[in-house]
Order: C-alpha cells, then structure tokens, then sequence
C-alpha cells in the first residue's frame, strides 16, 4: 500500500483518499468544520488547511489527494496560523450566545476555540446582524446567526434525504441559508441536520432548551421504529429520556435516523399512561397489586384453563430474550401450540433510504426464538377467529394491543375469561384486560434485537426503573450524577415499578413450581445461544455496540 | 504603431467591413490545419492571458484531453468587473467580428462545438452589439452548422452570449462555469482543473475577450511576427484602460513593455493641474498598488510589474493625484470586495468584511496605529487560505497600500493631514452606434 507521512508518522492509505480520509483511519483528526464523511466536499471552511511539503500554499485536508511519499503537517507554524486564522474568523461575527445555545457541549465551534484559538479576539466592530429563531421547518430552528455557511445541511437535503429543500442565499458574510420559495426543511430525515450542524444553528425544536448536554447520560440503543433497527443514543436526565440521536453504524443507517424514530419512539417511556405496577381487575376496575399477588392469581386463572383453550401472543416489539421466554413459557408452562406474534406492516412508511414497512424492530427475531404456532397450533388470524368463535377462552398477550390487528375484535375480547398483558402503556387491550403486567420499555432493559437484514443488535437501560440496578447493568451515567450528592439526578427523576417481560415469566413459570434461574437478559441469551444454532458461538461482547450478522434463512419476514 | 486588437479602422465592428479586411480568413487558413498545429502556433507565439493572470494560451489549450467521449466547451470570460477594468467592451463594440473568429479557430484548436461568451449583466448595451455582430455572423454562414459549407470543413461550432446577473464573482472562471449551469456563482475547490472538470463536468478551457481576440492575427500573421511585439516574455499588445487622474482617461492599445510613465503622461495626457502622482494600480483594483515615486521606469508586462511589485492584471492603471485620500481609496477597494466575496470560505467571507469595518473606522477618525498592523495582518490571515483568488485580490491593496504608504497612513490617523474631496473621474464614454439602432 502506498504510504504518506503525517507529523512525522508515516501510514499507509487507500488509493484515491484524501489526506483527511487516510488521517481518520488511523485515528488522526484533522480539525475540520465542512467535512462530512457521507457528504460530497464542499472545501469551504478552510480549517483543514495543513502544511504539504513541496506544495506552494497550505492544501485542504478534506479535498487534496494523497500521494506516495506525501510529506504533510497538521501541526507545523504555517499550519497552526491558519487555523487560528479560520477560528479567528468565524468568531468574529458570531453571536457568542453559548450560554443559551443547545449545542453548547458537543459544539464544534466551542472545541476548535478551546483547542485552536489563540483565545481573545481583536474584533471590535459591530457585528453582522442575522435572523434568530426561525422555523425553518416543523422540527427545526434555525439562528442565522450561528451559521458558520459550512453547507452540510445542504449537502444533506440534496444528497442524503434527497429533497432539495435548503439553499444559501445573498453574499460575503451576509451568506445566509434559507428554503427554497414554498419550501420548507420537512423531509422525513429533516431532524439530521441537527446533528450535522457543527455549531448550534440548526437545532432540534423538540428537544430546544430542555437540557445542556453535559446534564445528560447517553446509552447506545436501537430505534424501534421499524425493522431498519437505526443504532441510537438515547439522552437522559432526571431519568427521563430527552431526546434520541442517531449512532453511527455504517451496516445499519450511516449517521442517520428518520424524523419518526427520533420523535416518536421514546416519548411513551415517561408518558402518564404507563403502567405503574401490577393490575389485577376487581369489580371491573384495574386496582394495583403487588408483584406476588398478580403472580399468584395469574398461574392460578392460567392453571384452569385446558391447553387448547390458552393462546399466547408474543411481540415484535419486545426482546428476542423476551420472546425466547414467552416463546418457553407457552410450550413448556402452559402446553399450548396457539403461538404468534402480531405483524404491524405499512407500505407507505417505508421508503429508499433507511424506512422499512415492518413497523417493529424485531419481527425477525420473534421468529427465530420460536414465537410461531406448533403443529396444529393456532396463528394470529386463527387465535382472532377462535377467540370470536369462543373457543379460545385464555388469552396472554404481550407488548402489542390486539385490536391493532383486527379492530372488530374489540366486541368480543369481553368474551374472554382470562386476559393478561403485558403493557408498558395503558391501550385499547389493557381495558378488557383481567391482569395488567408493568412491561418495561425497550430503554429500560438489556436485550437483542434482530432486524430486517438479520442483525442481531444490542439494546441497553438508559432509564432507571424501581428494581434496576444502575451500577449491576453497567448504566451510562452523566458528569452530574454523583451518587449520593444532591446532583444525583438518578434520585430526582419518576421510577416506574416495571419489569422486562422475560423477568415477569421466569416469575411467573416459578409461580407455576418451575425453577428458571434467569438473572439477567445474559443468562436468558446465553441459553438462546446453546439452543438456537443461528446464534452459535455469540454473547453480548461479541455482539457489541454495532451488533453482529447472522446467517438466517429467511431474512425479510415480509 | 500596429493595432492588433482595436484596429483603427471604420465601422470595422460591421461584417461587410470586417470582411474587406480579411476577415474570417485566418478561421479559413486554421481550419486546413490540424488542431495541434494551432495549438501549437498559439504556444509559440507567446500569448498569455488577458484575463488577469496572465498564463500561457497555448499551454492552457493543451491541457485540453485528445480522448474523451466528454463533449468540450470554450468560455470566453466577459465578465470584466474588476473596478479599473473596461477594455474587453472596447472588443465588443468595436471589433467583435475578430473576437467570434478567434472563438471559431479556438474551437477547433481544442475540439468544442459550443462556446459560450460570458458578459456581465451590466453591459446591456455591449451584449445587444455582440448579439448583433453575433447574428450577422451565424446568417453569413461564419458560425453555426452552415460553416461546413462556408469554409469547406467537417468541423463547425455554435456560440451563446450568456448574460451575467450582477455578480463579480462570476468572472472567476469555476464560478462563470456554476453560473452559466445555472447555479450559485461560488468558485469550486480546484483540483480538478476545467480541462478536466468543466463546464457540467465536460473537459473546458476558459479564456478572456481580449486574449481570444488575439488569436486570428496570430494564425493569419504567424507566430513570429507576434512573438516580436513588445516584451517577449509577455509579446503583443496590451489593451491598457487608464482612468483616476489623469486628462485622458480611456483605452489606449500599446505594445507590451511600454513604460508606465508614458502610458500616463504621453498617451493619457498627464495629470490634471500636472499635480503629482501620490499612487498607481497598474492592473486593475486587486493588484498592488505602487507609490508615486516607484513608477519612474516601470515597464507594463507581467515580468516587469512582477519585478516592480506588483502585476499586470487586466491592465487597468487607476491613476491618483497628491491630493487623494488613500484611506478613502481603500475603504472603497476593500467595501468592493466585502460586496462581491461569494461568502463561501471562511476567510474571505469574514475577512472582507473586518478590512472594511476598520478602514471605515479609520476614515470616521477612530483608528489608531494598531489597526494599521491589524489591517496588515488580517489580510494577511485572507491571502492563500482561500477557496479562489478573490481572497487574494481583496487582500493585496489592502495589505501593500497601507504597507508602501505606511507613513501616510500612520500621519492619517493621528489625523495630521487634512484632505480635500477627492476628484471625481468618470471615464464612460459614448458607443459608436446608438443602441436603438441595432436591429434584431
Ligand atoms: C474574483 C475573480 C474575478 C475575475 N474576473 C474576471 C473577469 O471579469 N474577466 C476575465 O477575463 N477574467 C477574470 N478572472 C480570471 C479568470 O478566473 C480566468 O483566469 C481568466 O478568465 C482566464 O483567461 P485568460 O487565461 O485568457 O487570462 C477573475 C478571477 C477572479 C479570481
Ligand atoms: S446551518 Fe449549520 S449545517 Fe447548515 S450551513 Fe449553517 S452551520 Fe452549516
Ligand atoms: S428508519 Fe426505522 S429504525 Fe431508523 S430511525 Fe426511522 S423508524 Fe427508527
Ligand atoms: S475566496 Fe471569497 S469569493 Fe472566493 S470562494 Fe472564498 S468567499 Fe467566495
Ligand atoms: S473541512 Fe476542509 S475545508 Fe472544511
């Protein structure tokens, strides 16, 4: 391979890297505002400058070619200056508002200046004066102000999200960025450009003014938006998640997330609708129980019931160490073939970016962990029409609301003599049902995930429950949360009193005198993994923070 | 003295003239030769461009790939916005006959089928006449697919004038490129070259009005005899636009090489009230300027302005008298370029704007020596870290006026000399044929 020398090192490179490139794949950062590694060059901030032996002037980073034999300096005086300069430059007209700004803790504006910056300004002008607080689109504001016009939400539109919505507009440091006449920024992946943004011009209207960075934790996760699986950060404080930002994973979504995953998958977790403890139904209202009682009086009702009688309903939106147990618990506990998951498909959500029509984010791995009827055992279809046959009499659901897959079936879900759910949320199934068991969400446990291409992906608690040990599951914690301190924010937040559905049936099969001895999820994978030969030779290390392939059969259930 | 480019002689902006004269006999002579043999001629004969950076023609032709299934494009750069700069409009109104048969020979020399001239917006006027000659010349049968019968050749090409909207940038040549595409006119990141990456992406070569309008007298004459005028590192003519201070102000056409002295006492008629001269931008707004007492000598060529400390641009010497406030100048120079810098690369965008905050402070009385070596240093944190040579050119004045006039500047803002208003010049000057005239 040929080889070039930065600072005194030399490297090898890929023909037809640039110097930034071939720097970044041996961890070599060369300070850089416009650069995007999934964006076309634009060259146009001019903090890459770097010093390149026999070359008459200080190149680009991000656009020179490397050579052979290439002698380059990142740290070099001539270097050093024009970096200065660049920060020097880009201070002058900025507004400074850090102390209001959203972005402030992972500003690249703010690290450059400490790491770059001579410190103090000469600038003693009037600045120029730009539009602040515009709603640039649905979910996104824009401060002109803090534009440093590096085009990277540009080049998104145009070449990511593919919608050409935004454009810059007049000259010099008049340079603004703005829509397109009867445009707006509200393409389904509008919120990245948040992300992109180095500086705080573009932020997320959601999340605007609800937290400084540095007072949160972040936990890598996946989206459970749909079955792409997008590799996630999610933001908490006070245990209340904040907002959701995409991770890079170059196999799954890039540096990217859809609008939906990003808005609508994280807010139910602190909702006033979950369910707060067990219910058990008396006199026709759900009434809190403890967990022992609700065990109690579920293995009793079940007990009742003849196998045939009993259908089980597992989820696409729970845990494959959820659905290995649910999938366990029906064989071996209750004896009945009656077993499925419920698919929730939309073709008009997927799309050719990252969007898929499988609206859940693990209908793969509910397959594979044997969610599916026995032999002569029923399907969804089939447990819908014996329900309204009367001839399913018992029904145990998990993590998914029945009428979302036939809403006639309402009218006769009172039909039913037993109904237990398990419900992170109150919905339209947990009305008419007997027993309500607290599910925890998906950002409250430790689990895998598979997605459409057959991923096998971590999840992992960012938000504390009653019975979760932060310290025993390894929880991210943010520079406030001191344990003990009045800064504890782990103390200060809403602890819901749920628990993973694996958790409830190891509790609730020893209920029925069985002695399942799962701990932790990594006790219900590890038995996955001697059980199921696609999951041969894996644990949670190997699987990581980008998740591993598997070598699956079938891999779009769709 | 010969005239190669603004030739004395009536109404030759007219076909039928033009014709009398020989022309379009130089496009007949190059077409029975192979396009490397023009090329070759063009190398030769030592034509440099007269768009500003004065580089070598015939090399820049040869960039141009022989293979390629790419379509070529010529851009002939009319855009002509530097202040100080008015001469490729001579060429349009006067002799814009010899400007399409240059472009003609250029085509062929370097395979495109379509040129495109690019004039700036403002040139209404110029755009009609060269639209005119344009018409008269694709009727006559020297443009466009009738050529094949008029010269006998397999080879013919088109010709559009593209009209700029208002924006100096756009003579810069990948934002002429963007521009004429119909996009933003921001410069592009270069490598690649428009030899390889032009005009939508196709190998282009860009040049300026009056470098092309070289070209036939040079087929037709022959590299030798071009070779021979003026200095022969920089040979030809020069068109020099001469205005500020001086009696004549206009466009005068010298061999290269002529003193810079002679161009203003001789041919331009001295200075008004023979004041003295306190200053001299030989090339155009962006080139640096010289001090009245640097200019005894100084010969107009690319390697002699060099040597001299500053360069010959397009050729525009901007003259200014004792009684001039060169603080004023600047901040004028320096409010151009904040105006006109595209805003995309950081120092240039940011930049442009500081050197004018602290000259307009300066002229407001509020500055002190410090921003003297500010001014200095800001220009100097422009030059070479930019996207195009807009930086450059916004840097230069600033950087050596107040360096080659530092105590003028230093007197300045301790507010020790008083001025007067500095003269007005104007250095518009009636076309040959009233607009309403020209028939379309
Ligand atoms: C900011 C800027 C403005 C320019 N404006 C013009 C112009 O108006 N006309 C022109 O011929 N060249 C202009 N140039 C130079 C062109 O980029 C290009 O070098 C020139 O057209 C090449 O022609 P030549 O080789 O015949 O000189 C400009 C360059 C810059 C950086
Ligand atoms: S808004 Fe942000 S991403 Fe867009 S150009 Fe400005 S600084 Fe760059
Ligand atoms: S594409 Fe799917 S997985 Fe990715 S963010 Fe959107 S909803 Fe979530
Ligand atoms: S140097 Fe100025 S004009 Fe040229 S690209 Fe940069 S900002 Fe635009
Ligand atoms: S990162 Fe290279 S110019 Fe912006």
């Amino acid at each position: 391979m040929p080889k070039i020398i930065i600072d005194g090192n030399e490297i090898e490179f890929k023909q037809g890297q640039t110097i930034i490139e071939a720097a970044k794949d041996h961890g070599i950062e060369i300070p850089h505002f416009c650069w995007h590694p999934k964006l076309s060059v634009s060259g146009n901030c001019r903090m890459c400058l770097v010093e390149v032996e026999k070359m008459p002037k200080l190149v680009i980073a991000c656009a020179t070619v490397a050579s052979e034999g290439m002698v380059v300096h990142t740290q070099s005086p001539k270097t050093i200056a024009a970096r200065n300069a660049v920060m020097e430059f880009l201070l002058i007209n900025h507004p400074l508002d850090c102390p209001i700004c959203d972005e402030a803790g992972e500003c690249k504006l703010q690290d450059y200046a400490y790491q770059h910056s001579i410190g103090e300004s000469r600038f003693v002008e009037e600045k120029v004066h730009k539009d602040k607080r515009v709603k640039i689109g649905p979910r996104v504001m824009f401060d002109a102000e803090r534009c440093i016009s590096c085009s990277r939400c540009i080049r998104f539109c145009d070449e990511i999200a593919k919608d050409s919505e935004l454009t810059f507009t007049r000259r010099g440091d008049r340079v603004t960025i703005t829509t397109f006449p009867g445009e707006e920024l509200d393409n389904p992946y509008s919120m990245n450009v948040v992300d992109i943004c180095p500086v705080g011009a573009l932020t997320n209207a959601d999340f605007r003014f609800k937290a400084r960075v540095w007072d949160m934790s972040h936990t890598n996760s996946i989206c459970i938006g749909c079955s792409r699986g997008c590799n996630i950060e999610i933001w908490v404080r006070n245990n209340e998640i904040l907002r959701l930002t995409p991770r890079h994973n170059e196999d799954v979504n890039s540096y990217w997330m859809c609008d939906h995953g990003r808005l609508n998958t994280f807010k139910f977790v602190n909702s006033e609708t979950r369910v707060n403890s067990p219910h058990i139904r008396k006199e026709g209202q759900l009434i809190r129980v403890s967990w022992d009682e609700a065990f109690a009086e579920a293995a009793s009702r079940l007990r009742t019931f003849g196998k045939d009688q009993i259908a089980v309903i597992g989820s696409a939106y729970a845990t494959c160490e959820d659905n290995y147990l649910v999938s366990k618990f029906a064989k071996n506990i209750l004896g009945t073939g009656n077993l499925d998951f419920i698919r929730h498909i939309d073709y008009s959500f997927a799309d050719d970016i990252l969007r898929k029509e499988d609206l859940t984010p693990n209908s793969l791995g509910a397959e594979l962990m044997g969610v599916k009827p026995l032999k002569n055992g029923l399907n969804v279809e089939e447990i819908i029409k014996s329900i309204k046959e009367g001839k399913i009499k018992a029904l145990y659901l998990i993590e998914d609301d029945i009428l979302t897959a036939d809403p006639e079936i309402e009218t006769y879900l009172a039909k039913l003599e037993l109904l237990i759910v398990h419900a992170a949320n109150f919905n339209q199934s947990t009305n008419f049902a007997d027993i309500v068991f607290p599910a925890a969400t998906y950002a409250e446990k430790n689990g895998t995930f598979i997605n459409f291409q057959g991923r096998l992906q971590r999840i992992r608690p960012a938000v504390a429950t009653i019975e979760v040990d932060r310290a025993l599951e390894g929880m991210a914690l943010s520079r406030l949360d001191k344990f003990g301190t009045k800064f504890d924010r782990w103390a200060q937040g809403k602890h819901f009193d749920a628990r993973a559905t694996w958790k409830i049936l190891t509790s609730l099969s020893n209920a029925f005198g069985s002695r399942w001895k799962y701990k932790m999820a990594e006790d219900v994978f590890d038995e996955m993994v001697s059980s199921i030969p696609e999951l041969k030779g894996l644990n949670y290390d190997i699987i990581g923070d980008l998740g591993v392939q598997l070598k699956l059969e079938k891999v779009n259930v769709v | 003295m010969e005239k190669i480019v603004l030739p004395d002689i009536k109404d030759f902006h007219k076909l039928e003239v033009y014709l009398q004269h020989g022309g379009y006999s130089a496009a007949k002579k190059a077409f029975g030769q192979s396009s490397d043999d023009i090329i070759d001629q063009v190398k030769r004969s030592g034509l440099r461009g007269r768009g500003g950076a004065a580089f070598l023609t015939g090399l820049k032709w040869s960039f141009m790939p022989k293979t390629t299934d790419k379509p070529k494009y010529l851009c002939v750069n009319g855009d002509e916005s530097e202040p100080g700069s008015f001469k490729d409009r001579q060429i349009f109104e006067y002799n814009p006959h010899q400007l399409i048969e240059g472009i003609i020979i250029t085509c062929y020399a370097i395979g495109a089928k379509v040129a495109y001239i690019y004039i700036r917006g403002e040139y209404h006027k110029w755009i009609k006449l060269m639209q005119k000659a344009l018409d008269d010349a694709y009727a006559a049968g020297y443009v466009g697919e009738k050529m094949k019968e008029k010269f006998g050749t397999d080879f013919y090409c088109d010709i559009y004038i593209h009209k700029g909207a208002g924006a100096y940038i756009c003579g810069e040549e990948s934002a002429l490129m963007n521009s004429i595409e119909g996009k933003r006119g921001y410069p592009r990141v270069k490598p690649p070259f428009p030899a390889q990456n032009g005009l939508w992406g196709c190998p282009t070569t860009i040049n300026n009005v009056e470098t092309i309008t070289n070209v036939p007298p040079i087929i037709n004459k022959g590299w030798e005899w071009f070779a021979s005028i003026g200095e022969p590192k920089h040979p030809g003519t020069i068109l020099f636009g001469v205005s500020g201070h001086v009696n004549k102000p206009g466009v005068y056409e010298l061999p290269s090489g002529t003193l810079l002295t002679d161009i203003i006492y001789n041919y331009a008629g001295g200075v008004p009230g023979n004041k003295k001269i306190l200053c001299v931008i030989p090339g155009g707004s962006s080139m640096p300027p010289l001090r009245g007492d640097q200019i005894e000598g100084v010969k107009m060529d690319a390697e002699s302005l060099k040597a001299a400390g500053s360069a010959i641009g397009t050729g525009g010497i901007m003259v200014m008298d004792e009684d001039t406030d060169l603080v004023k100048v600047l901040a004028r120079i320096a409010h151009f370029y904040h105006h006109e810098s595209c805003g995309q690369c950081t120092p240039c965008r940011e930049g442009t704007g500081w050197l004018e905050k602290i000259l307009k402070r300066l002229i407001a009385g509020k500055g002190s020596v410090s921003d003297l070596d500010l001014l200095i240093t800001v220009a100097n944190q422009i030059e070479g870290n930019t996207i195009c040579a807009l930086g450059e050119a916004a840097a230069w004045p600033v950087k050596f006026m107040v360096e080659r006039f530092r105590d003028y500047f230093e007197q300045r803002v301790s507010k020790e000399i008083s001025l007067p208003v500095a003269n007005k010049v104007h250095s518009m000057r009636h076309t040959a044929i009233p607009v309403e005239e020209i028939k379309h």
